[in-house]
């Protein structure tokens, strides 16, 4: 970064981080700085998944990840994939397998499967997916329809 | 949108929905509680001026009580506050609030807490070492004492061919529903509002009124949807702290917990030590003998119904000509015994069939055929003289059976294959009510619960709707009011909501279309459908769209409106066996017989469970898809019970694991292939025959699995969880 103020963009928008305390954590901006709940917050502790987001297409864990760290990136929440193909790709593809129950890992399994679809391309197998998909917990579901839902994602997103 | 799509599936992919957690209104104070810091003492002060000295800072303790609640009725042994002794660790003895969080807990931290120690006891077994035997007779640590006899148990013992005895020891394990526990309280005109994630809100209410002594009109609760229950979200937790602050503040309240406050302070499963003793003659059961020692942890003398429930599931589901069932509810210091998704069965369920396991093998007969042959039919008497209806269990285990030695065929080197059953009754609950509102382009159903994951509320109730009306679901709106304006219902939990509330709606339902065939002028049956994007009234051949038969007030927006109510009777039990304590009666027999194949790493202990099936005794289907979710999440939750979770205590009453890291649940890499079988067409009473679905698949989990260890290497564990230390420890014994 070399001009302006530090800053950060949340789905597309800039976020200057001047008014972020150095100690707060991605997790509590984007919740309730931002006001984007879809973000979930669970252990608290990086041990399940719910509160993952993509800091510029990649995976991070919001809960461990201090806002100031993530300054000049792009950062995508679960509402900010509301029109993204692979988003839509994703949410069709839990939808038919059934796999959400009470939904509160939900957005954590969305947001981390885009993200690992990003990074691998669609061409990846699903066991390549579910593989890097072990540290998002879920409760409900056993898993099963979660496998499933990442069985049915379309080889070829647009 | 297809029928087999839950209607809750896109606003939660889509992370639009509103958890308790997710709560938020302009002006509120976030909230904190301030934990005692021993597990047992005596309070000697509770002192909340340096936290009032914080800047916005409201605070409340038990001296302040009595000026928030003038004239309450409180119950004196349940004080929100505790006065006089503490009896669990981080027992909250105070609460703040504050503009913002991090103020609140900064608060909480500043107040000074001085609690003289006293002994604490966490450990089950240093309660009553010389148990069995009269020694916990008149213990101050008795929660409560159940006993039930028949027959001349003494003398049936000595004249059995064998006797077999053993001792068996279970867990402690949570709930770990996802979502922590949340709410928002508002006091405004004498009103009591808590909107709150909850599986009871009309439980909640009852629960806060009777612990801040307010009448129970002046309490209202809505519920937000909820990240997962299994039972820890049925009772009031944080609502009376948080209504307490809103109205010390004058503000609206949130309060949340924490994830490590979740295992800290959460209800849940305790530990327990069980003996179990079998004679048996020729091959056949001539008595049993169980002696239950169950962990309550702080909960209130008589207020244990853990005890003379589960007790019951240690006997059944198998015949037994003369029993005599002991069992104490111990008092610990570790916060109070808590429901967990068919409480405590799981462990009841890893005893009895690991016990008759080795009975058998000990008497030398085909362990699988002795359980068969002793097994519930319907018609039978239970052991407490209650008469066994409709029951799958026994087609269910038959098909099991058939699965388990097509698998054993094909099983490799230490890998084995255990079949266990299940037994618990479902649809229970005092009752409930639903109301029904057509309008000219569907049906609303109308009713206090909200969703908690299972489907059982907007999948079940709506599939009860539809298929009572004739509408395809998708004309079917569930929809929720708080607890001033929904009818009565007891809530989500006990496998009930489909079977019991969804009785509620069927009546509604049939009362709604009696009401439209009187409008019609029709004696015979009436039916609806859908006609141009129109509710049609049929009766026969004839259609006749619903608009047409509403009055005009209904067709400017109130709709015809009906109601029903169920409020489900259990059957009753032989009262002249019981001895001490109570006991109590089955709604509807459910059974479920699962198949584990497991392989076993000798050198380690470690268990992969590699392939699994469920057969679920279910009456009848209401909703495919919600119904295999539910069996396949109550198998993977009962994998997490039989090898993994365990909270573990300290001798000082200090949870040692209260996170996920140290308290492992399943994750996605090693749950096995799950097949799902239903057996249907004994019915319960459930509409269309239903039985209750969320719990039963839990609990023959851990029995399969110890089943199948034993088989694959021969060690027989007596303890849960099958940790890879234990296993290993067994394997060492062989």
């Amino acid at each position: 970064m070399t001009d302006g103020p530090a800053s950060v963009t949340v789905n597309g928008r800039p976020l200057p981080l001047g008014d972020v305390p150095a100690s707060e954590r991605l997790l509590d901006t984007v919740r309730w700085r931002l006001g984007l709940k879809g973000t979930k917050e669970g252990c608290r502790s990086g041990d399940c998944g719910a509160c993952t987001v993509l800091a510029d297409g990649v995976s991070v864990l919001s809960c461990l990840t201090l806002t100031h760290e993530m300054e000049g990136r792009a950062l995508t929440t679960v509402e900010g994939l509301a029109d993204d193909p692979m988003g839509r790709a994703v949410r069709e593809a839990f939808e038919r397998a059934g796999a959400v129950q009470c939904g509160y890992c939900t957005p954590g399994f969305v947001v981390a499967l885009v993200g690992l679809l990003r990074e691998r391309g669609t061409s990846a197998s699903a066991s390549e997916l579910l593989d890097d998909l072990g540290g998002n917990l879920c409760r409900c579901t056993g898993y099963l329809a979660i496998r499933r839902a990442v069985a049915l994602l379309p080889k070829e997103v647009p | 949108m297809s029928s087999s799509i839950r209607p809750d599936s896109r606003p939660k992919l889509e992370g639009s929905a509103v958890y308790g957690v997710d709560l938020e209104v302009p002006g509120m104070l976030w909230a904190a509680l301030v934990p005692s810091p021993v597990a047992h003492g005596r309070v000697r002060s509770v002192d909340l001026a340096p936290a009032r000295a914080l800047e916005g800072v409201v605070a409340v303790g038990a001296a302040d009580l009595e000026r928030l609640l003038p004239g309450a009725h409180v119950d004196p042994d349940r004080p929100v506050f505790p006065s006089g002794t503490v009896v669990y660790r981080n027992q909250p003895v105070a609460a703040v609030a504050a503009p913002t969080l991090e103020r609140a807990r900064a608060a909480a931290r500043a107040v000074r807490v001085e609690v003289d120690p006293l002994p604490a006891v966490a450990d089950l077994e240093e309660v009553f070492p010389e148990w069995p035997g009269p020694c916990a007779d008149g213990s101050p640590h008795l929660a409560a004492h159940v006993r039930a006899r028949d027959g001349d148990i003494e003398s049936v013992f000595r004249a059995a061919g064998t006797v077999v005895r053993e001792t068996y020891r279970t867990s402690s394990v949570h709930q770990v529903a996802i979502e922590p526990h949340a709410c928002l309280a508002e006091v405004t005109d004498g009103r009591w509002r808590v909107r709150t994630s909850t599986q009871t809100p009309f439980g909640t209410r009852e629960d806060v009124a009777s612990l801040l002594g307010v009448p129970e009109e002046s309490v209202v609760v809505e519920g937000t949807w909820v990240g997962g229950g299994f039972g820890g979200k049925g009772a009031a937790l944080l609502e009376p702290y948080a209504l307490l602050l809103a109205k010390a503040s004058g503000r609206p309240v949130k309060l949340a917990l924490r994830y490590r406050e979740e295992f800290l302070l959460g209800r849940t499963t305790l530990p327990s030590v069980i003996r179990m003793e079998t004679a048996v003659t020729n091959g056949r059961i001539v008595g049993r003998r169980v002696r239950l020692l169950l962990d309550v942890g702080a909960s209130l003398p008589g207020r244990d119904f853990a005890t003379g429930y589960s007790i019951g599931f240690l006997l059944g589901p198998y015949r037994t000509p003369a029993f005599e069932v002991e069992g104490y509810a111990v008092r610990t210091n570790k916060p109070p015994f808590g429901p967990h998704r068919a409480p405590f069965a799981p462990q009841c369920a890893f005893v009895l069939e690991s016990h008759l396991d080795h009975v058998a093998r000990e008497v030398g007969v085909d362990p699988i055929a002795f359980r068969a042959d002793h097994l519930w039919k319907e018609g039978d008497v239970t052991p407490l003289g209650q008469r066994v209806g409709p029951f799958g269990l026994p087609s269910a285990f038959e098909a099991a059976r058939a699965v388990a030695a097509r698998w054993r065929a094909e099983a490799g080197p230490d890998s084995g294959v255990g079949v266990a059953v299940g037994f618990w009754s479902t649809g229970t609950g005092a009752g409930g009510e639903a109301r029904v509102r057509l309008s000219a382009t569907g049906l609303a159903v109308v009713q206090g619960e909200r969703e908690i994951g299972s489907g059982s509320v907007l999948a079940g109730l709506a599939s009860v709707a539809a298929r009572s009306s004739g509408l395809p679901r998708e004309r079917v709106a569930v929809t929720y009011e708080d607890t001033a304006h929904a009818p009565f219902d007891s809530g989500v939990f006990g496998s009930r909501t489909t079977a019991a509330l969804g009785r509620a709606v069927e009546e509604a339902v049939l009362a709604l279309l009696k009401d439209l065939a009187k409008r019609l002028g029709s004696t015979g049956p009436v039916r609806l459908g859908v006609d141009a994007g129109e509710v049609v009234v049929e009766h026969g051949t004839a259609r006749r769209p619903v608009r047409e038969l509403m009055t005009e007030a209904e067709r400017s927006g109130g709709g015809v409106v009906a109601s029903g109510r169920h409020y489900g009777k259990a059957g009753t039990i032989d009262e002249g066996k019981v001895e001490a304590g109570t006991f109590y009666p089955y709604h509807d027999f459910t059974g479920t017989a699962h198949v584990a194949a497991v392989a076993v790493d000798r050198e380690t202990g470690t268990v992969r469970v590699v392939r699994y099936a469920a057969f679920q005794d279910v009456g009848t289907v209401i909703d495919r898809p919600t119904a295999s979710a539910q069996v396949e999440g109550g198998v993977v939750m009962g994998l997490g019970t039989a090898l993994t979770e365990e909270a573990l205590w300290s001798a000082d009453g200090r949870l040692l694991n209260p996170g996920l890291l140290d308290y492992r649940i399943p994750t996605l890499g090693e749950v096995p292939p799950i097949d799902v079988t239903f057996v249907e067409g004994f019915a319960g009473s459930g509409p269309f025959g239903a039985k209750g679905l969320g719990e039963p698949p839990m609990i023959p989990v851990a029995a399969a699995v110890a089943l199948a260890v034993r088989e694959a290497t021969g060690a027989h564990v007596t303890e849960l969880p099958l940790s890879a230390e234990r296993v290993a420890r067994a394997l060492k014994m062989l």
